[in-house]
């Protein structure tokens, strides 16, 4: 694959430093749409879940504990999103 | 700020807070509970739930019955002004305009308390400032001995021309239904321009407003039966639901019983509807289909809600729960007061 792409990358005038260089900046791109995404994702998810769960408080102090657990749900796909970036930059 | 699909969070979280005040009211056991006990074990009752507050606070002034009609008038209109402050944009307008109809009940009460020469210390227990007219203005109208002075002191609000159009008939006849009638009707109107201008979430709004017409329209019909009222009871129409006025007026000279609840069935799709009217079919008077009726709505209104979760239903749903919760314990005190059997007043509960 890398051979591949170092017979492509000669073909269109790079040097193999610049395939390095290359690589590792569409890793860094990957990461950062999957952290950025997940992120956003975890945001709206988390809108309706944070509003609904502070009304609920609002009403009814004893609920604070279920519904802060309820709300940080979502964190676990931001979670997702940060594991495959520490992935992709590190392994 | 507006979220996914057009939802934004504070539909989210106002639909929330109502749903879990509704979750709050006094369910059906309770009532069965209630209604084998006195009249000092109920206002205990009610003292423990969400009336606490009222109670503490008037009970060194009022005793008895009297604490718990001022209690409930205190609370729910309470309840109904937290109810405004807290909704955001379309929804507060919505509500708002919903809950004026509490005007129409609050001027007609004084209206009916100064015809029969009732101290203004007893109208003033009963009224419930929830619409525009609030408390000072309320106090304003109160401190008028003459109908035609209280009339004068609303120009400028929406039901002033009604009451001057409908007084003199009213002050005629002795009887205020009429003048009721078309505030009702002008109200019902004044809703549906409102929510056809286009305003979002205004379709939502007049399903409900328009079950709310229907169920009105049929309340008429089976009082009409009742009473066999022969009077031209073609006015009592509200136009804007389901029935047209054609329909109306043919139902009205329907003298079958069965060709009447036929025909009403052919007209509305309702399954709960269609199985009360079922159940109707064979009995004698209409007089406690009201009630039956009124049930029927709450069940349509609370399955509409379930429908469209973010949205006007679940504020309504619950201000028209809470008004019956308050009727209930209303109709429960009052029948344990003038020592109705338990048997009679269960038939006066919406539950």
């Amino acid at each position: 694959m890398a051979a591949e792409a170092i017979v492509a990358a000669v073909d269109v005038g790079m040097t193999v430093e610049q395939i390095a260089a290359s690589q590792l900046g569409m890793k860094a791109i990957g990461a950062g749409i999957a952290v950025g995404l997940t992120g956003i994702g975890s945001g709206v998810a988390e809108m309706g879940i944070g509003s609904a769960a502070v009304g609920a408080v609002a009403e009814n102090k004893d609920m604070f504990g279920l519904a802060l657990l309820f709300t940080v749900i979502p964190e676990t796909i931001v979670i997702f999103g940060l594991v495959v970036a520490l992935l992709l930059l590190f392994v | 700020m507006v979220g996914v699909r057009g939802i934004s969070a504070p539909y989210i979280y106002v639909c929330t807070r109502m749903r879990v005040r509704k979750a709050k009211l006094i369910p059906k056991e309770e009532y069965q509970r209630m209604l084998n006990m006195g009249l000092p074990e109920i206002t205990r009752i009610i003292g423990e739930t969400e009336y606490k507050q009222e109670i503490d606070e008037l009970g060194t002034t009022f005793k008895g019955i009297d604490l718990i009609e001022v209690a409930l008038s205190w609370n729910l209109a309470k309840e109904y002004q937290k109810i405004q402050e807290i909704t955001p944009g379309n929804l507060k307008q919505f509500t708002q305009a919903y809950l004026r109809r509490w005007d129409i009940q609050n001027v007609l009460t004084i209206f009916r308390g100064r015809m029969q020469g009732s101290a203004t210390g007893k109208i003033k227990e009963i009224l419930v400032p929830a619409g525009s007219l609030d408390t000072k203005a309320l106090d304003r109208l109160l401190a008028e001995d003459n109908p035609e002075r209280i009339i004068e002191a609303l120009k400028g609000h929406h039901m002033y021309p009604v009451l001057v159009r409908e007084y003199p008939y009213a002050k005629e006849s002795g009887s205020f239904s009429r003048m009721e009638n078309e505030l009702f009707k002008q109200f019902y109107a004044e809703i549906i321009t409102g929510a056809e201008s286009g305003i979002k979430g205004g379709n939502l709004f007049l399903d409900f407003i328009r079950l709310d017409i229907d169920v009105k329209n049929l309340k008429t019909l089976f009082r009409l039966r009742a009473d066999a009222c022969e009077e031209d009871a073609r006015e009592m129409y509200i136009p804007g639901g389901a029935l047209s006025a054609t329909n109306f007026s043919n139902l009205i000279l329907i003298r079958n019983q069965g060709e009447f609840i036929d025909m009403l069935k052919g007209l509305y799709r309702q399954k709960a509807l269609l199985a009360l009217l079922d159940e109707i079919r064979e009995e004698k008077t209409f007089r406690d289909a009201e009630i039956r009726l009124t049930r029927v709505q709450l069940e349509q209104m609370e399955r509409m809600s379930k429908r469209h979760p973010i949205s006007i239903h679940p504020i309504l749903v619950y201000l028209e729960k809470k008004k019956y919760e308050v009727f209930n314990l209303r109709a429960l005190a009052r029948g344990k007061e003038s020592k109705l059997p338990s048997e009679k007043i269960v038939n006066y509960l919406v539950m």
